[in-house]
């Protein structure tokens, strides 16, 4: 196997900014500590070291977010905002004052994304700062809603749980009568996700399909398939762009549930064990694959699957991306999928 | 010089007009805005030194084994994440103890000394230290089916107040009472709504313009509520176990040491000390405590008591111990001599819930909690623990204070419907109704409870010359044991640049810092 003890730093730092070379190396340094390899994690060190910012509700770039528990599920769910335009009424009662009894609109169309957050089903949170900033960009740049879901992590919640929660936000989202626009009155809501949050996404999406429960759109970003077959992106990369097979392994490992093998249709969408999508109402996906991703292979496979079973896909190919190319925006491909997902949102 | 190894070569993207020439370099000594929306804090001087120490750091940790390192993520101790260069090595530090020095950068090829070659961000250039910043509006998990209208009339009944239209406040408040009658008064807003109508009414029907003076209660039924309080929650058992630890590695091999204590109360928090310094490996030092409280009015000495009882258990564990109580009503009535501090005595001195009240109006002398922030660093303690409400209640504008207490105290609220035990929930509740009205009916030096947010503490003592102590993954571990021992789910222990708070889903609540005193710069001791 390529990599398991060169150091490959040298190939991530020739196509990567500095700052995103710090960033995700740090990330996969600390995360080196936290896989235990007896399968467990040290969930204790995992929640010291990620840094966490609270809501708040002064709009910083024109947007402000607060957190809602779902009280039937206990879930938080942040909500993140466009900050009201200059309102020559208004005085605001206090800074803080949440408008939810109004719809965000009775003309306009205001898009709602559910967001999923990445981290390999392992990682990270809801209130995560590299998160809670990219959720912000979101809102901004759609110009709607943003509703970045806590779902419940591995390992010490395995499939389906993540799902579930995906799945109980969908309709939390749906009933809330402050997310209502547009002539027709409901809440137009896509979801989103990157890594695993865009493997949470199509699942959504998927169960949504079957129960007639409708998403306007699925954003992917370089979401987390794969397969018990090793395919030729995970050879070639295999620890050459930050993440390392063996590494990936123990995330599934770690979410599916005890004895499945990757092949579980969790992980293998259109695999041996995958169901049909043909003849289902499965909503326009937006899929961007990094090319530097090990994992890309499943993830175009995944592409070919939905066009395939008649479904509406993008593909957006970033050949120098590696993952998490999004957190900083200090590279074209930060901007050109900040346009394709304006777009994808607004068409 | 080489081909710069990191990717020079990304142009401008189109939302960038000047696409061509390099951006013009970050003052070195400024925080990377970049890193810091990702929650690091790394100076622009730095960036390529810190790359550097990761890559080091990935060499290390290629050449150890996998049980090793995850060994170490279980046993190490470490300190305040954001600041990303200590952190890279102390991680250094446990993996290669007798490694070469920072800077092995030969053959590394990292860019040394041209500034790094990025692209500058025109999202991100207000970025700067916007979370965290004195002012945010930190906001609470709220629920919003319940009450909205019953918060909408609170917010107007709070504005007219602000205004002075108390007569429109007094017709508010009827409509405030018929909404409470309709609404789920059993939880989240509906809940503390009650006690907020109930406050905003007080300060309506009694307010001259220096608002209500709180009846106080005596001391004993202080002590009850208090003590319900201590149980139906987490909160105050937080700051008391998060406090010992800080306090027991700072008495790290001292022989004397001297704990003075703000507020005593029942003296809940020491028996756990005095045990923990008995199990002391090398055994334990001789104790002294000085407990401060109220006077007693009703001819008890419960300062005494207090002492009496905490000396009989460490005599039941072999402590020396000796206790003195110092009565005072206020903390900045009491003089430094009262404490008999001795110059050979580790001093700690612990604040929880106690330095707020000190910002109140100030005397001919200045303001209180500068005089006392003072002659604590005249007393040269090795560790000031500070614990204090992590939200800001002291606002100038009424309006202000009003919606951030309601959000603060809702959140809290919330957290106590975990509790199901009687009598302790409804008299913890009581405890905090006195809080609310306080902050609600209160004005000048009667209004005590005067909470202010973490990164004002932090201002306010750099400022008043003490340094931090950061508290560490070992304190973090144990707080968040302590929170499984309560049943509810919600409960969260986050680190804050080297200070834990507690709060409930995503909402710190109370905030813990320890600090240490910078002597000052000429030092007289002069037995005296």
């Amino acid at each position: 196997m390529a990599g398991s003890n060169e150091i490959n730093a040298n190939e991530a730092k020739k196509v990567v900014p500095l700052h995103t070379w710090i960033l995700i190396s740090n990330f996969k340094l600390a995360y080196n500590m936290l896989r235990r390899p007896d399968g467990t994690f040290n969930r204790e060190l995992a929640e010291f070291l990620d840094r966490k910012v609270s809501a708040n509700t002064v709009p910083v770039d024109g947007v402000y977010s607060f957190d809602v528990v779902d009280r039937s599920t206990s879930l938080v769910n942040r909500v993140y905002r466009c900050a009201p335009k200059e309102d020559n009424t208004g005085q605001q009662l206090g800074a803080g004052v949440i408008e939810l009894e109004k719809p965000l609109s009775t003309t306009e169309i205001v898009p709602v994304v559910i967001f999923f957050h990445g981290g390999s089903f392992t990682h990270s949170s809801a209130n995560s700062a590299i998160y809670d900033t990219f959720c912000r960009r979101l809102t901004g740049l759609v110009q709607g809603v943003v509703v970045s879901v806590n779902y419940r992590r591995s390992p010490e919640h395995r499939y389906p749980s993540a799902y579930e929660d995906g799945w109980e936000a969908l309709k939390w989202v749906h009933s809330r009568s402050w997310l209502l626009s547009g002539k027709e009155s409901k809440v137009h809501v896509y979801l989103a996700g990157d890594s695993s949050g865009g493997n949470i996404a199509h699942h959504v999406a998927h169960r949504a399909a079957m129960s007639n429960v409708e998403v306007l759109g699925s954003i992917l970003l370089h979401p987390l398939f794969g397969g018990e077959q090793r395919t030729e992106s995970e050879m070639k990369l295999d620890g050459k762009y930050f993440v390392k097979l063996q590494d990936r392994d123990w995330y599934w490992r770690a979410f599916l549930p005890e004895g499945e093998d990757r092949d579980h249709p969790a992980c293998n969408i259109f695999g041996p064990r995958g169901s049909s999508l043909s003849g289902l109402n499965f909503p326009k996906s937006l899929v961007v694959v990094a090319g530097l991703d090990l994992v890309q292979d499943w993830q175009l496979a995944y592409v070919e699957g939905l066009k395939e079973s008649g479904h509406d896909v993008k593909l957006l190919f970033l050949e120098k991306a590696t993952i998490g190319f999004y957190f900083l925006p200090n590279n074209d491909h930060f901007y050109t999928l900040m346009e394709e997902m304006r777009n994808f949102v607004r068409s | 010089m080489g081909p710069t190894p990191y990717n020079s070569s990304n142009s401008s993207s189109s939302a960038c007009s000047s696409s061509t020439k390099p951006p013009p370099p970050q003052p070195p000594d400024q925080m990377d805005h970049l890193l810091a929306g990702a929650g690091y804090k790394v100076r622009s001087n730095d960036l390529t030194q810190v790359a550097e120490r990761l890559e080091h750091l990935e060499t290390v940790m290629v050449k150890s084994s996998p049980v090793d390192i995850s060994d170490i993520g279980n046993d190490a101790v470490y300190y305040n994440p954001t600041d990303l260069a200590s952190w890279v090595d102390s991680l250094l530090t446990e993996l290669n103890p007798n490694g070469s020095g920072s800077g092995s950068g030969s053959g590394s090829g990292f860019v040394s000394g041209s500034g790094p070659a990025y692209v500058s961000d025109p999202v991100m250039n207000d970025m700067n230290n916007v979370y965290g910043e004195f002012g945010q509006q930190v906001v609470t998990p709220i629920e919003e089916d319940v009450s909205i209208r019953l918060v909408h009339v609170l917010m107007t009944c709070a504005e007219a107040v602000q205004r002075g239209d108390l007569s429109l406040a007094g017709l508010l408040i009827d409509d405030l009472q018929g909404l409470l009658g309709r609404v789920n008064s059993g939880c989240g807003i509906g809940k503390v709504g009650s006690f907020f109508v109930d406050a905003l009414s007080r300060r309506v029907v009694n307010s001259p313009q220096n608002g209500v003076v709180q009846v106080d209660l005596s001391a004993y039924e202080n002590e009850i509520l208090y003590h319900h309080y201590y149980e139906a929650c987490p909160y105050l058992k937080f700051a008391h176990f998060t406090a010992n630890q800080a306090i027991l590695e700072a008495f790290d091999g001292q022989d004397c040491v001297h704990v003075i204590d703000f507020n005593l109360m029942q003296g809940l928090q020491w028996p756990a000390l005095i045990q923990a310094l008995a199990l002391r490996p090398g055994g334990p030092p001789l104790l002294r405590l000085t407990g401060i409280g109220p006077p007693s009015l009703d001819g008890r000495d419960s300062l005494r008591e207090i002492g009496l009882k905490l000396a009989e258990l460490a005599r039941s564990v072999n402590v020396r111990f000796a206790f003195r109580g110092v009565a005072a009503t206020r903390l900045d009535d009491v003089k430094p001599w009262m404490l008999q501090v001795s110059p050979k005595e580790a001093v700690a001195v612990n604040s929880i819930m106690q330095l707020h009240k000190l910002l109140g109006p100030g005397g001919p002398r200045g303001p209180p909690v500068d005089l006392v922030l003072d002659w604590i660093r005249d007393l040269n303690p090795r560790i000031l623990m500070v614990v204090e409400q992590e939200s800001n209640h002291n606002q100038p504008e009424f309006l202000d204070r009003f919606t951030e207490s309601l959000y603060y105290y809702s959140t809290m609220f919330d957290s106590l419907d975990a509790c199901t035990a009687q009598p302790e929930k409804t008299l913890a509740e009581l405890y905090i109704q006195r809080e609310i009205c306080n902050v609600v009916c209160c004005e000048g030096s009667a209004r005590v409870e005067r909470h202010e947010p973490l990164v004002r503490w932090r201002e306010r003592l750099t400022g008043a010359g003490f340094a931090p102590l950061h508290l560490g993954s070992n304190a973090f571990k144990q707080a968040r044991m302590l929170l499984t021992l309560f049943s509810a789910e919600g409960y969260s222990v986050e680190e804050n640049e080297g200070c834990l708070t507690l709060g409930w889903h995503s909402r710190p609540l109370i905030a813990a810092s320890a600090w240490q005193a910078i002597p000052k710069p000429s030092v007289v001791t002069t037995g005296r």
